[in-house]
């Protein structure tokens, strides 16, 4: 800053105290002597005081996002958790007064971190848990019953599209993610999956106020991940390759699981 | 799934009574609605039930239909010289609309600069600029809510030397300035009467008595820094005896008001809550013998 600093003005003085939050240590939190000159000296170090405002910044972001990612920290122990915490913040500092979902770019931001090391499937299994948390927020939608499909006349079923519970996210990887996800649930002993065991696909939905994971073919995670993002039923079969004798049973499934929630035939016109 | 939060019927929605209540952790949302202690009121925290949807909202939906209920907000930052984050309040609003609290709460703090959320309630200097700037946004908020809000003291372990204004002077003219109500939160008058050395008393006497629609009292933690004392405001454990003598000194001034039990760190079991809640009412009773 290269205007004089003016202790008064209440802008300045909280862009101040803001960079003072966001140093990574004591030292860096302490270095504005402006900051430092604004704050009452009686004995005990106004560097100090600030200092407690610095840990409880990093207090509260490190332990919302431990909230949303438990099996991660699990995993790979508080310390090495507490460092990626760290240095994920000064990439995605939160950005909401609603501490909720400071994790949300956690994941993307561990899939570029850890590229390449041997920890890179952690970023596939955060996926799975913010699936877990958006899941558990989403909104609530009464389901129609596989009865609504009769009424569909043959001609316009391919264009057809289902909309989806707000409660149901889909997880593919090319990791045991679904396998290290039960291992290490509170009631479980935490046994290491090897990494290397195989692709798992997942369908996450929320029953009894907790988020239940399916684990099911990959072609029909595909298949109703397309359905999700808005295709109709033909282009959804084509973008995820379920064979088409396996449609049925895939429908069946979504519809049992109450997952459906409205049928709806395109606008006349509208083109694919 | 066909459960809409709406459904779940709608609770006593007259006002807090004047009487000790619990702050609401979803720890207890279960236990509450099955034991249904004999507590008059419950608080729950405005930013845990923004959702769309979800258990969260159905918990508070059936605790509501029990207990009268407030709303306390955390992470508006009133006091931040950042735009008011619009997107928060609209937010507020909704859980509002489909809660219906008796009271909706916030903080005389900021807590967003430079497009970064610290998610603390941080210290604002007693400034006549802070004064001026705080008290024009609870009104703008109050404005969007169609409501007066109250607004809580904070705890501080620094003070500005900017400040032309004492606490309870600043709480005072925040008042005047803006049509909003006050929480006074007594573990917090205690805690900066430590950190900052004033005497608590004097605090109480200078806030203005009609305006303290609600009380907070809870416990806190007491940390060495170098060769001080600091109190820490972690709302981790029972009230202690201090702060208890000024909630009795707090209710000869400001007469019986709703008064709230805060334990949100290493939450204990609801009946410990019910019985701190109980203390709070003995205290409450004698005050309006007193008054009588």
């Amino acid at each position: 800053m290269n205007s004089p600093p003016d202790p008064a003005n209440l802008a300045e003085l909280q862009a101040r105290f803001a960079a003072a939050l966001r140093a990574p240590d004591h030292d860096g939190a302490t270095a504005d002597p402006a900051l430092i000159a604004g704050i009452v000296d009686d004995g005990l170090a106004p560097a100090d005081r600030v200092n407690l405002y610095r840990n409880n910044a990093s207090a509260m972001f490190v332990g919302a996002l431990e909230r949303s990612y438990p099996v991660i920290v699990r995993r790979v122990g508080d310390g090495y958790f507490h460092r990626l915490a760290a240095d994920y913040r000064a990439a995605h500092p939160s950005r909401s007064g609603d501490l909720h979902w400071i994790g949300e770019s956690f994941a993307a931001w561990l899939a570029v971190r850890l590229a390449g090391t041997e920890y890179a499937w952690l970023a596939d299994l955060a996926r799975l848990e913010w699936a877990c948390e958006e899941v558990l927020v989403a909104a609530d939608s009464p389901a129609i019953s596989i009865e609504a499909l009769g009424g569909v006349a043959q001609e316009v079923l391919p264009e057809m599209r289902l909309r989806l519970q707000p409660a149901l996210r889909c997880v593919s990887s090319a990791y045991p993610v679904w396998s290290v996800w039960r291992a290490n649930q509170p009631d479980q002993p935490g046994d290491a999956i090897a990494a290397d065991r195989g692709a798992e696909h997942v369908i996450v939905t929320r029953a009894d106020d907790r988020p239940v994971l399916h684990l099911r073919p990959e072609a029909e995670v595909r298949f109703v991940a397309a359905l999700s993002s808005g295709a109709g039923l033909q282009q959804a079969l084509e973008n995820s390759c379920l064979p088409v004798e396996n449609l049925p049973q895939a429908l069946a499934w979504l519809f049992q699981h109450g997952l459906v929630v409205a049928l709806e035939a395109p606008a006349p016109g509208e083109e694919e | 799934m066909n459960r809409d939060v709406r459904a779940a019927g709608r609770g006593p929605v007259g006002p807090i009574p004047v009487s000790a209540g619990i702050g609401l952790r979803s720890v207890h949302h279960e236990s509450l609605v099955q034991q249904r202690p004999a507590v008059g009121w419950i608080e729950a925290h405005t930013e845990n039930y923004f959702h769309d949807g979800g258990p969260q909202l159905l918990a508070l939906e059936r605790a509501r239909a029990l207990y009268p209920l407030s709303l306390h907000g955390v992470g508006l930052g009133l006091g931040s010289a950042a735009p008011l984050d619009r997107e928060h309040v609209r937010r507020v609003k909704r859980a509002i609309d489909r809660f219906e609290p008796a009271l909706v709460s916030e903080h005389a703090c900021w807590g967003h600069s430079g497009g970064e959320h610290f998610n603390d309630l941080l210290p604002l200097p007693q400034t006549e600029e802070a004064l001026r700037h705080l008290a024009a946004r609870v009104r703008e908020v109050q404005d969007v809510l169609d409501r007066q809000i109250l607004v809580e003291n904070l705890s501080s372990y620094l003070a500005f030397t900017s400040s032309q204004l004492t606490e309870w002077e600043f709480l005072s003219a925040l008042v005047e300035e803006s049509g909003c109500g006050l929480l006074l939160d007594l573990n917090n008058v205690y805690v900066n009467s430590v950190n900052l050395g004033f005497d608590p008393l004097q605090y109480i006497a200078g806030v203005p008595p009609a305006a303290v629609q609600e009380i907070h009292l809870a416990g806190h933690l007491r940390k060495q820094v170098g060769d001080r004392v600091l109190l820490i405001d972690d709302h981790g454990s029972a009230v202690c005896p201090d702060v208890w003598r000024l909630f009795e000194a707090a209710l000869r001034r400001v007469g019986p008001v709703p008064t709230l039990i805060e334990w949100d760190t290493d939450v204990p079991a609801l009946e410990v809550l019910v019985a701190e809640a109980g203390l709070a009412d003995q205290y409450l009773e004698r005050a309006r013998e007193l008054a009588a």
